[in-house]
């Protein structure tokens, strides 16, 4: 026990005098070590890759450079497993004689279909090269060490073809090749993410640091996701639970300086000793930051606190697996209050001084106008391989959403305590999928999906009414795969069904509507492997959305916007056809991925401005009708990373696009404008404790909109601009602990500029200088 | 024959089969509650009376839906060479309450506007006649002075700043407007 003790990490030992546990009895000769490193299709390390020898129980989890040591293990041959969520396992054989054994394996990720286990160059490059047929991003957990401690929007903003729509600093919305809210899913943990996604100004609520892996799909994706999906997909994918019996986990901590705020997390895992096959984890998070700076003055009011947590638990074997999991997220946030207006007169001026009427002081205090919105999840999924091979899927969320906005004009009562609306969306989902085995070059999955939703008001502002939706949908996708071709098709048919209860009028009260909607969805694509590392994907697909409930009935002053809303309960439903191109090229130096869209939305869904305002008695409103249009939206995303040594990765990112209106002829409003990104990585040579040393610089310039249609807006699109930042990180080994240290600087010269996707860009410049510590200490690898 | 697995497989999903029937089923009812709590406060009606001797001229914005559907706002008739003691009341007819008291108590963080507009705009003038504890303006009550000539028409804006974080300086109004509505007038 003693010789084992000395190889354990200066955490683990920390964990060992707070946890009693029993550690197995002495083996004999035990001298053999096996170690190595795990690498995923890309040549990039996997952290969190579980290294399991079942014959003799042990195992180790990787580190974060992909490492994994395993000491003490008797003379022999055993067979050792290598797991990691989305990636198709690994099963090798190894000999330990005396000394130390190098085992160094690579994961391909279980969507792509392959003969054997890849090791080679070639085939990894391979694997990249057919990883899907439209056009995807991936972002590892390692990825998002570095972009931990902000909210989903600013995380998946660096994406090619992904920009975001803000509402202040604390809140934050993706944008994909200019569609966002109800046009585009995030899909968390299996269950799609239902919580008033329809307003401008709701953020996604999810934990920033939950441990997942994030893939962004750009296009629409409604074959296998369903209606929401008409932009793009954001789905967050859990790590998969540990099995082997060793205690791990993590906590980090960052830190901000622009809004002066912290963001921590802890989390532990371990898979059970006593019931092989069982796992469990549990994470929380926490986020409390002040007020935001501009290089200029403070932004009133735009603090925000946040804690969140997860718990799941799941057992596997070779036949069939149980999760459970559940996640909580909690949020009070403030709204900068010069941006909450309620009449026109008051916003032309507030336009015209284009700063805050009064100096704030920093503070951390959160007053009305402010959000508080809670979101608890909890879903079980299971999974059962029948007799022929095939997979059987089933998954069930609930979910409940709070929604209180706290008014600060609503002062006639008590404005402080009473929100001014306040909303529960409940959601049951079901999904079911047969995922059959391939059979010759075939394979495919067919699935069904249910959803029973109802929404409720508990206030007196009716924002959007009351309303039960009950949609259903099945779809089969088939997968044809022979090199160098894969091929795939598939077909999908949605059901909605709506009951809604708006008021009518003062005297009427509320009113029972009912609509029904149903459509197909088909999707085709091959990707074409061209040459040994260059691949071309062409996709055409059809894909719908029905109008959503705020389109459909919203009726009221916007606050913030000071604009007149009238939903319109005759809109049918949108239809898109996109012809998606992807061209993609992976070799030792170089990786590019150029991909061009062109989505043609008929029905497209907008609020249309009225020839006449609305006058009440608190002044005159310019007035919005939700209206159809047939849109065209077209453009190209580009993404190249070059090594012209080893120690050096330059790289680009384009994203640039235009959006109009075919029927009249005129440019869509809020389109993004083009974003330019250049950058650089510079590797370190390991110096002391400090290792894997790397700077890097970064160059965004965002053009200045000139499309957009004259007369809509308040103010015409706000210039482009150019912003800088600089970064270091490094890993401190702590005797054998790897201390993964960061340290940034956002908009590096404190630039004042306003994006266009800004919703206070009316008002008030964006954030400047915005210096980042990020800190993560894993909580080393101790048997349990 | 059933095998083991077999049975295990047609479990698998009539369970499936059972939780989809499950989630459709699990229906309470969203529909809303029509004595549930009321509407927001807020001021539908604007009523100002005019008083000069012993005539009295009354003018009422009414707004009874609060969302400007039924927006009614009457006209306001003045005699030439008069002057007018005014007051101003503010209504929440949806609540059923009398807004000016509060508006009253608050005094330091509300000031009315008062802008005429049009063919009376050399004709009429508004002067606010009371204050509140910091000296400043109010506008509950006020004064209107109407010069002699013949006959002319306009507009008399009637603005409600609320003051809250920004400061009330007796010449500037908020970001805050409760009350903007313009009644036509006519001098007689």
């Amino acid at each position: 026990m003693s010789d084992a003790m000395v190889r354990w990490p200066v955490a683990g030992r920390l964990i060992f005098l707070l946890t009693v546990l029993a550690v197995g009895g002495p083996g004999i000769a035990l001298a053999q070590v096996l170690e190595g490193q795990v690498r995923d299709e890309d040549r990039q390390p996997l952290p969190g890759v579980h290294v399991y020898v079942a014959a003799l129980q042990r195992g180790a989890v990787t580190d974060e450079a992909g490492r994994y040591v395993i000491g003490d293990l008797p003379v022999g041959t055993y067979t050792v497993d290598f797991r990691f969520v989305g990636f198709r396992t690994v099963t090798r054989s190894v000999t330990l004689g005396s000394g130390r054994v190098t085992l160094d394996v690579a994961l391909v990720p279980e969507t792509v279909v392959l003969d054997e286990v890849v090791t080679t160059a070639e085939g990894q490059a391979r694997a990249a090269l057919n990883r899907a047929v439209l056009s995807v991003s991936r972002l590892t957990p390692k990825d998002l060490e570095q972009l931990r401690g902000q909210n989903l929007g600013e995380t998946l903003a660096h994406l090619p073809g992904v920009t975001t729509l803000s509402t202040g600093p604390s809140i934050a919305k993706p944008v994909i090749r200019g569609l966002h809210s109800q046009r585009v899913l995030v899909l968390n943990a299996g269950v799609p993410q239902e919580g008033q996604q329809w307003g401008g100004e709701h953020a996604p609520e999810i934990d920033p640091f939950a441990p997942v892996r994030i893939e962004v799909v750009r296009g629409a994706a409604g074959v296998e996701y369903g209606v929401g999906a008409i932009g793009g997909v954001i789905r967050l994918e859990p790590r998969e639970l540990p099995t082997s019996p060793i205690l791990s986990g993590s906590i980090s901590f960052n830190g901000f300086s622009n809004s002066h705020q912290g963001a921590g997390s802890v989390l532990l895992e371990s898979g059970v000793r006593a019931v092989p096959g069982l796992g469990w984890r549990v994470q929380g998070s926490f986020r409390k930051a002040g007020d935001a700076r501009t290089p200029d003055y403070v932004i009133g009011n735009s603090a925000f606190e946040e804690m969140d947590g997860s718990a799941a638990v799941g057992y596997h074997t070779d036949r069939y697996g149980v999760d459970v999991y559940y996640s909580h997220f909690g949020t009070e946030l403030g709204l900068f209050k010069g941006a909450h207006i309620g009449n026109y007169d008051d916003l032309l001026r507030a336009i015209e001084r284009g700063q805050p009427s009064i100096a704030y002081d920093f503070t951390y205090t959160i007053d009305p106008p402010k959000q508080h919105v809670r979101h608890d999840l909890l879903t079980l999924r299971g999974h059962y391989d029948l007799a022929a091979g095939d997979r059987l899927e089933v998954q069930y969320g609930l979910q409940r959403n709070r929604r209180q906005e706290f008014d600060a004009h609503r002062r006639f009562g008590d404005p402080l305590d009473e929100p001014a609306f306040d909303l529960t969306l409940t959601t049951h989902t079901l999904d079911a999928k047969l995922r059959t085995k391939p059979r010759g070059a075939l394979f495919g999955v067919v699935g069904l999906s249910g959803m029973n939703q109802g929404n409720v008001n508990t206030e007196s502002g009716y924002l959007i009414p009351n309303f039960r939706a009950l949609t259903g949908g099945g779809y089969a996708r088939a997968t044809w795969v022979r090199e160098p071709w894969t091929v795939e098709a598939g077909t999908r048919f949605d059901y909605r069904w709506l009951e809604a209860f708006p008021r009518e009028n003062r005297e009427e009260g509320f009113v029972r509507h009912t609509h029904a909607y149903a459509n197909v969805s088909g999707v085709v694509g091959s990707i074409w492997q061209f040459a040994a590392s260059w691949s071309l994907a062409v996709n055409v697909g059809t894909a719908w959305r029905p109008p959503g409930v705020n389109e459909l009935y919203n009726f009221g002053v916007h606050h913030g916007t000071a604009q007149f809303e009238i939903g319109n309960a005759d809109l049918g439903g949108e239809r898109s056809y996109s012809l998606d191109v992807t061209l993609r090229h992976v070799s030792e130096r170089a990786r590019l991925e150029l991909s061009v869209f062109n989505n043609w939305m008929d029905g497209y869904i907008y609020l249309f401005p009225e020839p006449e305002p609305t006058v009440t008695i608190r002044g005159t409103f310019p007035s919005f009708r939700y209206a159809q249009t047939d849109a065209l939206l077209r453009g190209f995303d580009a993404l190249v990373e070059y090594h012209p040594v080893v120690f050096l990765t330059l790289g680009a990112r384009v994203s640039v696009m235009r959006g109009d209106d075919r029927q009249a002829d005129l440019p869509l409003i809020f389109m993004p404008a083009g974003h330019f990104v250049l950058s650089s990585a510079l590797s370190l040579p390991d110096v002391g404790v400090l290792r894997g040393s790397q700077i890097e610089l970064e160059g965004t310039f965002v053009s200045r909109q000139t499309r957009f249609p004259a007369g809509v807006d308040y103010a015409d699109p706000p210039d482009g601009y150019l912003l800088f930042s600089a970064g270091y990180r490094t890993e401190l080994m702590w005797g054998t602990t790897p201390i993964r240290l960061s340290f940034s600087v956002e908009n590096l010269f404190n630039t004042a500029y306003r994006d266009y996707l800004s919703r206070f860009r009316y008002f008030i410049d964006d954030p400047g200088r915005n210096v980042v510590l990020r800190v993560q200490v894993p909580l080393g690898v101790l048997e349990v | 024959m059933y095998t083991t697995k077999l049975r295990a497989t047609y479990l698998v999903y009539t369970v499936t089969f059972l939780l989809f029937a499950g989630v459709f089923a699990a229906c309470d009812s969203t529909e809303p509650d029509p004595e549930g709590p009321g509407e927001e406060e807020l001021i539908t009606r604007v009523v100002v009376t005019l008083t000069a001797g012993g005539q009295t001229v009354t003018a009422t914005a009414d707004d009874p839906d609060g969302d400007g559907a039924n927006l009614q706002i009457d006209s306001i008739t003045l005699a030439a060479g008069t002057t007018y003691t005014g007051t101003v009341e503010l209504f929440d007819d949806i609540n059923g309450e009398d807004i000016t008291e509060e508006v009253e108590e608050e005094a330091d963080e509300h000031q009315f506007f008062y802008t005429v507009g049009g063919g009376i705009a050399g004709r009429v003038s508004v002067a606010v006649t009371d204050q509140d504890g910091n000296g400043l303006p109010v506008g509950l009550r006020f004064t209107v002075t109407v010069t002699d000539g013949g006959a002319a028409s306009g507009t008399l804006n009637i603005v409600l700043s609320h003051f809250d974080e920004e400061p009330k300086n007796g010449t500037d109004r908020s970001d805050e407007t409760d009350v903007d509505v313009t009644f036509p007038v006519n001098i007689q």
